[in-house]
């Protein structure tokens, strides 16, 4: 059986007995649905159901590799995309680990120029060898990237809580089955948002078009309160400041010696940014240092959402509670005052059952629920069947007879 | 709500269309009456304003409530029947520029008034958001929809002091964003075709308005753009996902369509487009053609897309760096508009 079969029957194995698990979006009728299906592998799009029970058949009988809905509530889902009727989408954001640069990348992601064959590790913006950008890559989820995900996805909750004015129980907080963690919002206040008001609700989480010359000392905040940018900075560059070394500093940019100089001063420059904020130069920190505070001070307390997802309205985003056809994870929410203690690698374990035969060529280290595997080299190896799929699935195994 | 005959005329916009007209007792059909001649005059001279002065503007008359309060809706009707987008689009400005310029001398209890009309979930709040004292606290929704076509940094949500979900503002900023509501209910109701339902010596009234505006009127529909293309006026993020189409390196969704868009706008034709895209790796001549013909309105939804604006660019790293001429506009297409101007000098 080739490793594609195995998979879809494994999947279909998991449907027919979980499909209950299953949960509809809100406002079923008016939702499109989309679906990977495998072997063909093509996007079968502009589907819908009347009720959860219809769409739960249906993942019993097709068994998909991927399965989405749209964001957005339409008239008619069924339609060809300009005969729809948009009626307004749920507020939605992506926070994948591609976009986030971790230094465990360059260990376990690789690639291959499509153009000249040429490989490494990382992930390169060009190929150094003819300089295309066409690459196949095998990706690898790691602890280190979903911890990095997770980092931003709790900057991410905070800022929709604190600033937005959401609720908890309007913020569904889940793990994509990948690299990364979603974030639902379906508010009813803010569906009506049209591109360009979400856009603008992006470059505030992304801190992009910052004009700090309009922040002045008198509107400095307190520090227990967040309201905006403002104080976010205000906050950031304090906190970062309190508990710098020399080495951080220097990080920044700095001078060895403006440094030194700067941490014997410290308490006082702290002072002074309790009182009227770190919009101004003060003994010990120059204008353009001043820059490198505040700009770290964004970078550390902004989060890097995918701009694309939460800008288009008329997204299709993973279904809830469905399988991931890149690891054979599921896609699983969980209570957002939980996310510190969340752990993706045993919260979106699916197939808990039985061993696989593998031949593996070549893999890293990897973990599930709490084994350690590997890492493997040209091995026969016996696994449980959630390690063995997830590696058929990053076709980094072939199935033994 | 309780408003007296003297906010009536300032404020006309906030009665209901339909109630307005039974209230004063208006037959539109019956708008020659010498009795409503008084009311018509207005009506036409509220729309010449809009059209005279610019920025456009209509005045404020005060004590004369029995002939401003229904000179509104009847110039509504005037501007809708002129089926000119130019004097539909002006005079919704001219209004809501007037609203606006009456708002900010109001107390905040009449500006709150007024937001409810609009349905914002607005309040005056009582303790200071950090420590400066704001008039207003709005629900960030309400903002957005108002001040996203607003382009200067102190409008950018960014910028702004919001906390659980609301934007503090002060009463100048409030009344702002009030007009820019108000234009979009007035732009609405000029969308109404209403030239069958009215007598000839009131068609006669607006043909006139828009023989002695054509001239404007005709300037503003001109193409802005030269017919050939001109690529020495491309902006550098333009430059860029051209040159790497030339070049067949990969670009983008967004930048594909960045650069396709702006190209059609600039009036490139879509054979010469699609030809652009050959070099690419992955072309398939028939998707190509598709989506160029999809986003010049050929096909499809048939609405002829706009270039995304530089801040849009921005939000999706997709800026490689203003120059000079980038510092003073806010979108590739307009660059390109000045671009040509000054070349061709």
């Amino acid at each position: 059986m080739d490793s594609q079969a195995f998979i879809h029957q494994k999947f279909a194995e998991f449907y027919e007995e979980n499909a209950s698990r299953i949960e509809a979006p809100p406002s079923i009728r008016q939702r499109e649905f989309g679906f990977m299906v495998f072997q063909e592998n093509i996007m079968v799009r502009h589907k819908s159901f009347k009720d959860a029970e219809a769409l739960r058949t249906y993942m019993k009988e097709a068994a998909p590799a991927h399965a989405y809905h749209s964001t957005a509530y339409y008239e008619l889902p069924e339609e060809r995309m300009e005969n729809k009727g948009w009626l307004g989408a749920d507020l939605y954001f992506d926070i994948d680990a591609d976009h986030i640069a971790t230094k465990c990348k360059e260990t376990h992601d690789q690639w291959t120029c499509k153009d000249c064959g040429f490989g490494g590790k990382g992930q390169p913006d060009v190929c150094p060898a003819c300089g295309s950008r066409r690459f196949d890559q095998r990706i690898w989820p790691c602890d280190e990237c979903l911890g990095a995900a997770k980092r931003e996805t709790i900057k991410l909750v905070e800022m929709l809580t604190a600033e937005f004015g959401f609720t908890d129980d309007e913020v569904e907080v889940s793990f994509s089955g990948h690299r990364g963690y979603h974030v639902h919002v379906a508010a009813e206040t803010a569906r009506d948002m049209d591109a360009g008001a979400r856009k603008e609700l992006v470059d505030y989480i992304t801190g992009t078009g910052l004009n700090t010359a309009l922040f002045s000392p008198e509107a400095a905040p307190p520090a227990s309160q967040t309201a905006g940018w403002q104080s976010r900075i205000a906050n950031g560059a304090y906190e970062f400041l309190r508990t710098a070394t020399a080495k951080d500093l220097e990080s920044l940019g700095m001078k060895e010696k403006r440094a030194d100089s700067l941490l014997s001063n410290r308490q006082l420059v702290l002072k002074i940014w309790e009182k009227s904020g770190p919009w101004r130069p003060v003994t010990g920190i120059g204008k353009e240092e001043l820059k490198l505070f505040v700009n770290r001070a964004v970078e550390n307390t902004s989060s890097k959402i995918d701009t694309m997802v939460t800008t288009d309205i008329h997204r299709l985003i993973r279904l809830l509670n469905s399988l991931h056809g890149k690891t054979g994870w599921l896609k699983v929410a969980f209570p957002t005052s939980t996310i510190d203690a969340f752990d993706p690698l045993k919260g979106a374990v699916a197939f808990k059952r039985g061993e696989v035969k593998l031949y593996v060529e070549k893999t890293h280290r990897f973990r599930i629920g709490d084994e350690w595997y590997g890492g493997y080299e040209n091995q026969r190896v016996e696994l449980p069947t959630a390690a063995a799929v997830f590696l058929l699935c990053k076709d980094a195994a072939k199935l033994v007879d | 709500m309780a408003l007296t005959r003297i906010e009536l005329a300032k404020y006309p916009f906030v009665v209901d269309a339909a109630e307005e007209v039974k209230r004063e007792d208006l037959d539109i059909t019956n708008l020659e009456n010498p009795s409503l001649k008084a009311i018509v005059d207005r009506a036409q001279n509220r729309i010449d304003e809009a059209l005279r002065y610019s920025p456009p503007t209509v005045s404020y008359v005060p004590r004369e409530e029995d002939v401003e309060i229904p000179s509104f809706p009847v110039a509504i009707i005037l501007a809708a029947a002129s089926n000119s987008d130019y004097i539909k689009r002006r005079y919704a400005l001219a209004e809501a520029r007037r609203a606006y310029e009456l708002l900010r001398e109001e107390d905040k209890e009449k500006i709150l008034e007024v937001a409810k009309v609009f349905n914002w979930k607005i309040r005056t709040p009582t303790t200071s958001a950090g420590r400066r004292r704001f008039d207003f606290a709005l629900f960030f929704v309400d903002y957005l929809r108002n001040a996203e076509v607003f382009h200067e940094d102190e409008w950018k949500l960014v910028n702004r002091t919001l906390a659980s979900g609301e934007v503090y503002l002060n009463r100048r900023e409030a009344a702002r964003l009030l007009q820019e509501e108000i234009r979009k209910r007035i732009e609405k109701r000029l969308s109404a075709n209403v030239r069958s339902m009215l007598p000839e010596a009131i068609l006669q009234r607006v043909d006139g308005l828009s023989q002695k505006y054509a001239s404007r009127i005709e300037k503003a529909r001109l193409s802005m753009f030269p017919r050939e293309v001109v690529n020495e006026a491309f902006p550098p993020c333009i430059r860029l996902f051209y040159g790497s189409a030339k070049t067949g390196t990969h670009i983008s969704h967004l930048g594909r369509f960045t650069l396709t868009s702006f190209l059609i706008n600039v009036n490139m034709k879509p054979e010469e487009i699609v030809n652009l895209f050959r070099a690419s790796a992955d072309f398939n001549e028939r998707m190509t053609r598709y989506q160029v013909e999809h986003i010049a309105g050929d096909r499809g939804s048939r609405t002829k897309y706009r270039s995304p604006t530089c801040d849009t660019l921005k939000t999706h790293a997709l800026c490689p760096g203003p120059d000079e001429l980038c510092k003073t506009i806010r979108s590739p297409l307009r660059y390109y508009s000045q671009k040509t101007r000054t070349l061709k000098k």
